[in-house]
């Protein structure tokens, strides 16, 4: 491999990555634009979500990566995955809004924040005395398909699955927002949520249908994590969840074409950064970009007005 | 501009001083139930002290020693999260610096050569002269344990200023991230500067504690003993810090941080000093906990430490000093014993009743998830915790509740509202060409206004004419785009809010920001910030000038509060939230009265009044001016206006297009336009009608 | 009003210290013990990530002692072990503040005269000092840091100077540097990159395999870590790929060590790729599976024996009893139980008393014939015998995948020149 198949695979590596942040940055950014609350919790609804596809896989009689499928039956199996995960995880979330953040909602200061840590808590420690410390293998009918670019490089087929699956569907959540009518209401409710009380519009349903949505979208990442990885665990929300919420930030929190820049980059960093510094120091630099951005530019590289309740 | 002190001899005299106290009841009741509390502490002490002979076991003594530092870590981000309300997410970072910190000094880790630079030092007994194979020898740092407990104090208090820097101007939520991201950067530092920290591995070989050559090695009954005078040391500190200057001024921030700069709280500085202070209880429990252990790792600072603490002080009480040692107290005895014994229980009961599920539920390993319930249950069900911070108030008698307001204004007797001389014949307050835009919106466009000393000054306009944004950019809470403010003939404009209170400008908002959860004495006092001097150091030893500036202080806050009768004396140990909205009202005038202010800016100050507390304020409103205190008054009820205003301006769009009496304005054309419309009949109407 | 808060708040104190003092009480009242009673106690990591290691582990110490209990006891003793936990939840592993209290509730019970364990090093660094000071022998069967026998340091760790830490394994200053030898003398590797888990154990290891590597000659491409928490090793593999080494060797655990062997098959399939003993378990072999995990290479700090003849009955009365396959550290578990055994014999039998002191000195001098053969220790407490064994995982298909025994293939005796 030459320098630059080196480079190319890095970048190859990078935009993956950066697919997956996105992923959950989105639902992450949607929820905290419409109710300006920092949810813990979803990253570990992204843990449970990708246990939820494991078990869903495992139903239709999948173990580890030895059976493989192809076309068609493939394209079913994945979509029946990706039904029942993002069906758990929504329902997940729609729970956890209604039993613990609505009862918190207009309190100010920090409780509701505590109540998503405490809740992140919750989540993961059920996996983890439930299922176990261990990764689990996992279920896998994707065939290991690779492509060689430009001599050295390769792309794998999981890879493209993963931007085409998280392109998808952050064009069908920016669709969504922006031009059906529940999508104009959620815009209005992050705006101003008593003005939007007052035009009429049922600010718990939307608030409902957003913690549904966001955590489906998380269920989803969590199944492509495992899809990708092959495997998944108590911790894998923890980790991700951080990186997520940089790339997040750095595009600009409640914003959603931002969740996507910002994903990427996080991930080109992560990538190139542990190319050519080392990987030992990456959690230091995302880390410290993320601290950089918070205090000199907290509205993000596209975001919006940072919200002014203090 | 003098910066004057309060002294009790030039308020009250003192024979009124001690009417004062003995006459509210809610103080004086208050002050005998703290006798009691003596005796409680005395028996829990005499019990803590007892303990390593009633409990012999060194594993138990260990255990209660461990919590002990837990407990003070605890106390520690009380100050950070309870006091300061900032959410920091990573204090287990300074307790790693404490840890580390000692752990450099005083371990066989670092040994850079020997020379004779070393020398001074050797002889000062902070190190040692190895020469383990003859040659030129290598140094052991050999610090003295008690030396290094303050040092590591500092040490952590100057990272917390660092590590705080960058949150000041965050919102609760990023400030929480970011300090999450510290706590998260620490351990990684720790784990790649094997120098220092031996890495991964984890230092070894720390110097144990000698005192008076009894050296403290791996017994544990001298650390439990340590332990203990190290909290009582700490529960002093944070207690005195609570109910002093600074402890208020950080309630205020928690409450509402805008409201507490507008008072003359300097936030930066305040918010600083919270994290220093809160870290440098972590940094000295860091060495404590490292000598006992006499090994250091990074594993042992990680975040799930970080959220241990955090459930429990939100078990024991957020802000609660008892409450946070007893949460503390309670976790860990949690996971040492009774999740033990209820786990054998449980096993015992799955023997008998023979289900598996419970022969092998391990509740010791399910403590995380304990954490995570215990978190969402205090925050959905208690917010308060076991113990509450603040201890429920007694209700007012039925005839103080039904008592008849008096509309009395101040008496003359009382003493001035301000210490200074004004020259009566310059204008106390002038503003030139003050402009402000947000974005293509021009709020105020270039505003010109000299106000005379003694005089009111009403501010009329239409809604969105730019009156609030005036009072902002005058007050320092916005900075202008163009334009002077001069107090005084002292240029004050651009100065951050607390400073412009320090020169003698307050104001009350058109919303109330009032710090609800705090007394209506403690509102009242937060005013007294500026005009008092006392820092940390000075509140924990409550040396005299102390004691006298507090008990000011005190008397300031409740003559200004006498002002309005017994609308809100009875009422001065309630919270601010359970006030009726005319003495919320009141209070924030009060509030504002209290830091001896030359110019107040009241923002609708009768706002939600109805017509006869309306006219109460309006006459107390007077009394003001009368006292010397200059007023600008926004108000929407131009009978208010007519009645108290010598002179009113009126505001549109963001430009002043009217000034004069109140009469003038009435048949003013360009006003009526403004107020009522393009119509030529309405105005005819209305000038017909004046 | 004020007086019945008051009181209420008395009221929880008081019971709050009745009910202390009254489990204090009891914890005392539990001291009476009948005599002929020797307790041992056990301290491994039962939460957390090396939970199911630990677990093995303390299996087979409990296999010696009730082995011995069903003979009658030892000259007439009862063996009664004492089991604590050096996890914590909130460390999510080893805990070595928790270690230091086990170690001080073992030296507070007089009755309790060795202990076997740790399993970590990280924890053995916290107990040395203490057991030291309490002149008590602990014998592990898995710890394989250098530094806590290192006679260099006795000083933090021994201060009282005798030995007290004694092993059934050999340490990672032999471990690393003889993998580093088998790969030089028989995979003839010229370059390799080495990793770690950035945890005490896989960096010390990684340490010692690199700068042996060094000296005999093998380059080293680079040196990174990974963090065990993070799903995503492509980076660094990427990286590796582009330096095109012979080798890789993996210093740490299975929890950086699945997803490492997960995505090196993928991303570098044919590269040489080792590891020590913590990735001889069972948890890489079912978290990475076939067929990630085909061709690694890995260590045992100690001789191979789950398939001698002579463990076949331990191996059976193991699975018999626990129903779980032993790995071997069960079996230097109980080879150190069966020294401390032989120690009680021994002092009992000379008429000494029965103390820990004279356990101590019993099992340093030691000469007790166990299922890896004769153990004696150093002055140090090193075990004398400084085999490091070289096993591979190749798929067996007659065996379930599993099956650790039947797909960790034994090589040989790693070159220790």
């Amino acid at each position: 491999m030459t320098a630059w198949d080196v480079f190319l695979q890095q970048v190859i590596n990078g935009v993956s990555l950066g697919a997956m942040y996105s992923l959950l940055a989105l639902g992450f950014t949607m929820v905290y634009g419409i109710i300006e609350l920092i949810n813990f919790a979803h990253f570990n609804v992204f843990m449970m979500g990708s246990f939820f596809a494991l078990w869903a896989l495992q139903a239709m009689g999948f173990v580890g990566q030895s059976h493989i499928l192809y076309g068609l039956p493939l394209a079913g199996v994945l979509l029946l995955a990706l039904l029942a995960t993002m069906l758990g995880s929504g329902v997940l979330g729609v729970a956890i809004e209604r039993f613990t953040l609505r009862p918190l909602r207009g309190v100010r200061g920090t409780a509701p924040m505590i109540t998503t840590i405490g809740l992140s808590f919750i989540l993961y420690n059920i996996i983890l005395l439930g299922a176990g410390a261990d990764s689990k293998n996992y279920a896998n009918p994707l065939p290991n398909t690779a492509w060689m670019i430009s001599g050295g490089a390769t792309l794998r087929l999981r890879e493209v699955l993963l931007w085409v699956v998280s392109l998808l569907l952050m064009l069908g959540l920016h669709y969504f927002v922006r031009f059906t009518k529940m999508g104009k209401a959620m815009q209005a409710t992050a705006q101003d949520q008593e003005a939007a009380r007052m035009v009429g519009i049922d600010v718990d349903k939307v608030v409902v249908i957003t913690f549904f949505l966001g955590s489906a979208l998380a269920g989803a990442a969590g199944l492509i994590f495992g899809l990708y990885y092959n495997y998944t665990s108590y911790i894998i929300g923890y980790q991700a969840g951080l990186r997520a919420f940089t790339a997040a930030v750095l595009g600009g929190i409640g914003n959603i074409p931002g969740a996507m820049l910002g994903g990427v980059i996080i991930g080109l960093i992560e990538s190139l950064g542990g190319q050519y510094i080392a990987v030992r120091w990456t959690d230091v630099i995302i880390f410290s970009l993320l601290v950089l951005v918070l205090v000199f530019r907290p509205t993000g590289l596209i975001g919006r007005a940072a919200p002014t309740r203090s | 501009m003098p910066e004057p002190h309060l002294e009790p001899s030039e308020t009250t005299p003192p024979a009124a001083m001690i009417r004062l106290h003995s006459w509210i009841p809610a103080i004086r009741d208050r002050a005998k139930s703290e006798r009691f509390r003596p005796w409680l502490y005395g028996l829990i002490l005499l019990f803590a002290l007892a303990f390593p002979y009633i409990d012999g076991n060194e594993g138990d003594i260990d255990s209660a020693a461990n919590a002990l530092a837990y407990a003070m870590l605890a106390l520690g981000l009380n100050i950070v999260v309870g006091f300061a309300g900032l959410l920091d997410l990573g204090y287990a970072a300074f307790f790693a610096i404490g840890a580390y910190t000692y752990g450099a000094f005083s371990s066989y880790q670092m040994q850079p050569e020997w020379s004779s630079f070393w020398v001074p030092l050797q002889w000062l007994g902070l190190v040692q002269h190895l020469t383990p194979d003859g040659g030129i020898g290598t140094v052991h740092f050999a610090v003295s344990f008690w030396l290094m407990i303050p040092v590591s104090a500092l040490v952590a208090a100057c990272f917390g200023v660092v590590f705080g820097a960058p949150t000041l101007r965050l919102k609760g939520d990023y400030l929480a991230i970011v300090t999450l991201g510290f706590g998260e950067i620490v351990p990684i530092v720790a784990r790649n500067w094997p120098y220092v920290t031996n890495g991964a591995q984890g230092l070894s070989g720390v110097t144990t504690p000698k005192l008076f050559g009894y050296d403290f090695s791996v017994l544990s009954t001298p650390y439990y003993y340590l332990g203990l005078v190290m909290i009582v040391f700490l529960i002093f500190v944070s207690t005195r810090l609570k109910h002093s200057r600074i402890g208020r001024a950080w309630l205020a921030i928690r409450e509402d941080e805008i409201a507490a700069e507008a008072m003359g709280v300097n936030r930066t500085r305040l918010k600083l000093l919270a994290f220093a202070i809160g870290a440098s209880f972590a940094g000295s429990t860091g060495t404590f906990f490292v000598a006992k252990l006499q090994t250091a790792s990074p594993e042992m600072f990680m975040f799930p430490v970080s959220v241990m603490l955090l459930v429990m002080i939100v078990l024991g009480g957020i802000g609660s000093v008892a409450g946070v040692v007893v949460g503390a107290l309670v976790l860990q005895l949690l996971q040492s014993w009774f999740l033990q014994d209820l786990t054998q229980w449980i096993h015992a009961l799955g023997n008998l009743t023979g289900i598996v599920f419970l022969q092998q539920l391990d509740l010791v390993q399910s403590i995380e998830l304990i954490f995570g319930i215990i978190l969402v249950f205090m925050m959905l069900y208690r917010r308060q915790g076991i113990i509450p911070e603040r201890a429920a108030v007694t209700a007012l008698s039925y005839d103080e509740q039904n008592a008849m307001p008096s509309r009395r204004s101040i008496e003359a007797r009382l003493a001035p509202l301000h210490r200074r001389t004004i020259d009566p014949s310059k204008p106390i307050l002038e503003i030139k060409d003050l402009a402000k835009s947000f974005g293509g919106i021009h709020a105020v466009a270039g505003i010109d206004l000299s106000v005379m000393p003694g005089t009111i000054v009403g501010i009329i306009g239409p809604n969105g004419s730019g009156k609030t944004t005036f009072f902002n950019l005058i007050t320092g809470l916005t900075d202008p785009d163009r334009g002077k403010i001069l107090l005084e003939g002292e240029d004050i404009t651009g100065l951050k809010p607390h400073r412009v209170v320090e020169k003698g400008i307050a104001r009350t908002f058109q919303n109330l920001r009032l710090f609800s959860n705090m007394t209506v004495l403690e509102n009242a006092l937060v005013g007294t910030h500026t005009r008092t001097s006392t820092g940390a150091i000075g509140a924990v030893l409550r040396l005299p000038r102390t004691r006298r500036e507090e008990t000011a202080a005190r008397d300031r806050a409740l003559e200004i509060l006498r002002i309005f009768g017994n609308r809100l004396i009875p009422r001065v140990q309630h919270l601010a939230h359970s006030l009726s909205y005319a003495n919320r009202r009141r209070l924030e005038i009060a509030r504002a009265l209290v830091s001896e202010p030359v110019v107040v800016l009241l923002d609708e100050p009768t706002a939600g009044m109805n017509p006869t507390e309306t006219l109460e304020l309006s006459d107390q409103i007077r009394s003001l001016r009368d006292r010397g205190v200059t007023v600008l008054m926004i108000e929407h009820k131009l009978a208010v206006v007519n009645e108290i205003a010598d002179k009113v301006v009126v505001l549109d769009h963001g430009e002043k297009i009217a000034e004069g009496t109140p009469k003038e304005i009435h048949s003013n054309k360009e006003v009526l336009r403004a107020y009522l419309g393009r119509t030529t009949d309405a105005i005819a109407e209305a000038a017909t009608a004046s | 009003m004020t007086k019945i808060r008051l009181s209420r708040r008395a009221f929880n104190v008081a019971a709050l210290t009745g009910a202390t003092a009254l489990a204090t009480g009891f914890g005392g009242l539990s001291a009476f013990a009948a005599d002929k009673v020797v307790k041992i106690g056990i301290t491994v990591p039962l939460t957390g990530a090396d939970a199911e290691d630990a677990t093995l582990i303390k299996d087979g110490a409990m296999l010696a002692f009730e082995e011995a209990n069903a003979k009658g006891g030892v000259h007439g003793y009862k063996i009664v072990p004492v089991v604590y936990d050096n996890g914590t939840a909130t460390a999510g592993q080893y805990d070595p503040a928790q270690a230091a209290t086990n170690t001080k509730k073992l030296v507070s019970d007089p009755l309790v005269v060795a202990n076997v364990g740790p399993e970590m090093s990280g924890d053995g660094k916290a107990m040395s000092p203490i057991l030291s000071e309490a002149d008590m022998a602990t014998i592990t069967p898995a710890s394989t840091n250098p530094d806590i026998t290192n006679p260099k340091m006795a000083g933090q760790f021994r201060p009282k100077g005798k030995a007290v830490y004694f092993r059934t394994v050999t340490t990672d200053a032999y471990q690393g540097p003889e993998m580093a030898n088998y790969f030089k003398e028989k995979l003839h590797v010229k370059s390799v990159f080495v990793l770690d888990d950035s945890g005490a154990y896989g960096v010390g290891l990684a340490d010692a395999f690199q700068n042996r590597a060094k000296k005999i000659g093998i380059k080293i491409v680079g040196r990174d870590q990974l963090n065990p928490k993070e799903a995503d090793y492509t980076t660094v593999l990427t990286k590796i790929k582009g330096l095109h080494p012979d080798a890789i060797y993996y210093g740490g655990v299975a929890q950086a060590g699945v997803k490492l062997a997960k995505q090196a098959h993928e991303i570098v399939p044919k590269m040489i790729k080792g590891g020590g003993d913590g990735i001889s378990g069972g948890s890489f072999l079912s978290g990475a599976g076939f067929p990630a995990v085909e061709g690694w290479y890995s260590t045992n700090a100690g001789p191979h024996l789950t398939e001698s003849p002579k463990a076949a009955k331990f191996v059976k009365d193991f699975k018999a009893k626990f129903n779980k396959v032993p790995d071997d550290y069960s079996i230097t578990s109980y080879d150190a139980a069966q020294v401390i055994l032989a120690a009680i014999e021994k002092v009992a039998k000379s008429g000494k008393k029965m103390n820990r002191s004279n356990i101590r000195d019993a099992i340093q001098n030691s000469h007790v014939k166990t299922l890896q053969g004769t153990v004696s220790f150093d002055k140090n407490g090193d075990i004398k015998d400084r085999t490091v064994s070289v096993f591979q995982y190749r798929h067996d298909t007659s065996h379930p995948a599993d099956d650790l025994t039947a797909q960790l293939k034994y090589l040989t005796v790693a070159p220790q020149a």
